[in-house]
């Protein structure tokens, strides 16, 4: 059942997607057992500029490497994927990535790891970066931590440490990898309202990666199901929700609560398919 | 020793003198120290010195231990042997750091250099250096040369070992945000490679202040006519133990010493390691 739907921002005329995904497969030769692993097969997907498509699925389903090979991190072993209608070959600066454990330099400051995007994008001319760098400080609140060490800061923080690299960067699209999968459930639900108002206010293209129902939900203008063994794409949903969102706004919406009963037993069939497939 | 401990992680319950200790500024932890070594001196000058109930010439009390200090100053017979002793080592201990960090370095980069390497280094260094003493003095004769040979061969592999092991273990997570931001081969060494070095580089270089101190000890025992190992064999030979104490302790001294300076030039070049908020 893969929907495809109108760009949020742009319904008067549907332009070509930003990003278009066809036949992508990724498989992995195991060494140990000599045998091959195929990762993701057959995923189809087109995101359009400025929709925000969340990506849910059991631990295993080759959601992060789908993620992986729109970052250029990993090459596809079939099947292309284009950005703005160039095939990717590998990381540009039209991409950014929030990683689950941060991945902060933890020799730098604040400041200095929040540069780090644009100083390996040699973007580091004249005066204007560093202004710009203070600014993305300032947008994740943590102006007055800016020669901070990462190690001086909750794991909330540094997040907050990496959305601002990301964002520094000005890149179209943010891939974002399970980015509050490592904090604390309060912290996480404060970060995921922070998240959804930054990208409205940006208006930047966003795959999040997640397996929280209720953030793929609220954050989601699509959600799109992966199920496992082999990792590929079960269904596409609309979330038709109004914006802004929360837990407290939607959590009597009947069509919230029809979401989250479906992923949940669409999910729990793939995480009982997965422990009986090991 | 304490202060090492002091900074481990505390497993035992809350409460109680581990915490107490755990909890002390480093002030209060220095005064811990003092008044241990004083509480263990007094202990010794009353069994040695004041109860007679070991005979003084196997084991001087500290008065005498003082005394013997003060006579090996006095009759001028320290300085020329500490001097040879403390040239061969920083000799000995430079050139080691000017091998091992290029080499481990380069270890740590090239599988192929790993594996060529590797085992050959591990072999020399889980030799006892003791084993190569009569070799050195066959090599490199009477003079400074064996002693220098055997605290570059004992300081070469605690640095060599770590720097290579120090590259390998860099966060993956990072060198992925690296090339996320378009880093190129350079960018990716210097600025994230290299830095996620160093702290190991440090715990190398400790390492090796003490095993060079070692070395220079076990080169200078036997076949020596100067240097503090050959005033120690003098000293025992002349029933003066005193005298031998006093140079042991010097020894001691300079290697406690030299582990400090490694620290205190690490938490200058790489403030990040410096744990706490202070």
């Amino acid at each position: 059942m893969t929907t495809t739907t109108e760009p949020r921002h742009h319904e008067a005329s549907p332009p070509a997607p930003l990003i278009s995904v066809r036949d992508l497969s990724v498989t992995y030769d195991v060494a140990r057992t000599g045998k091959r692993l195929i990762a993701i097969e057959g995923v189809d997907l087109d995101v359009h500029e400025g929709e925000f498509v969340t990506v849910l699925g059991p631990s295993g389903c080759g959601k992060t490497t789908f993620m992986n090979v729109v970052a250029g991190l990993v090459k596809p072993t079939t099947g292309t994927v284009l950005v703005d209608g160039s095939p990717v070959t590998g990381p540009g600066p039209d991409r950014a990535v929030v990683f689950q454990d941060y991945a902060l330099l933890p020799w730098r400051t604040v400041f200095d790891n929040v540069k780090f995007g644009l100083e390996m994008q040699k973007a580091l001319k004249g005066e204007g970066w560093r202004d710009r760098v203070q600014e993305a400080i300032e947008m994740v609140g943590l102006a007055g931590f800016e020669s901070s060490y990462p190690r001086e800061l909750s794991g909330g923080m540094q997040q907050r440490v990496g959305l601002a690299r990301a964002f520094v960067a000005e890149p179209r699209i943010l891939l974002m990898d399970e980015p509050l999968g490592a904090v604390d459930a309060l912290t996480r639900e404060v970060m995921r309202d922070e998240i959804d108002k930054l990208i409205q206010k940006t208006g930047k293209t966003v795959l999040f990666i997640t397996h929280s129902i209720e953030e793929a939900i609220l954050l989601g203008d699509r959600i799109v199901v992966f199920k496992s063994h082999p990792g590929a794409i079960k269904e596409v949903i609309e979330t038709g929700l109004e914006r802004p969102r929360s837990e407290r706004s939607v959590q009597h919406d009947p069509r919230f609560l029809e979401l989250r009963d479906h992923l949940w037993e669409a999910l729990q069939g793939e995480a009982t398919a997965a422990a009986v497939s090991k | 020793m304490s202060t090492f401990l002091a900074s481990g992680p505390n497993l035992g319950r809350s409460g109680g003198v581990g915490a107490w200790l755990a909890g002390l500024s480093p002030a209060g932890k220095a005064g811990v120290l003092a008044v241990e070594v004083v509480v263990m001196l007094v202990v010794w000058q009353l069994v040695v010195g004041v109860f007679g109930w070991i005979n003084p010439v196997f084991l001087p009390p500290p008065t005498a231990i003082w005394q013997g200090f003060v006579e090996l100053v006095s009759s001028g017979v320290l300085w020329p042997n500490l001097l040879i002793s403390l040239q061969a080592w920083l000799i000995g201990f430079v050139v080691a750091a000017v091998i091992a960090i290029p080499v481990g370095l380069l270890m740590g980069t090239s599988l192929p250099v790993d594996r060529v390497v590797g085992p050959i280094a591990w072999t020399i260094y889980a030799t006892p250096s003791i084993a190569y003493q009569p070799l050195a003095k066959a090599w490199f004769g009477f003079g400074i040369g064996p002693v220098v040979f055997l605290v570059a061969i004992s300081a070469l592999f605690p640095i060599l070992l770590n720097v290579a092991a120090g590259m390998r273990t860099t966060n993956p997570s990072i060198i992925r945000a690296g090339r996320v931001y378009g880093a190129s081969r350079t960018q990716l060494y210097r600025s994230v490679y290299l830095p996620s070095t160093v702290p190991f580089l440090f715990a190398g270089l400790r390492q090796a202040v003490v095993l060079a101190t070692i070395g220079m000890v076990v080169a200078e025992l036997s076949g020596s006519a100067i240097g503090m190992g050959a005033l120690i064999i003098k000293s025992v030979n002349t029933y003066q133990t005193d005298q031998a104490f006093a140079a042991i302790a010097i020894i001691v001294a300079w290697s406690v010493g030299m582990a400090q300076l490694v620290t205190l030039v690490e938490r200058w070049v790489a403030p990040w390691t410096r744990t706490g908020r202070r």
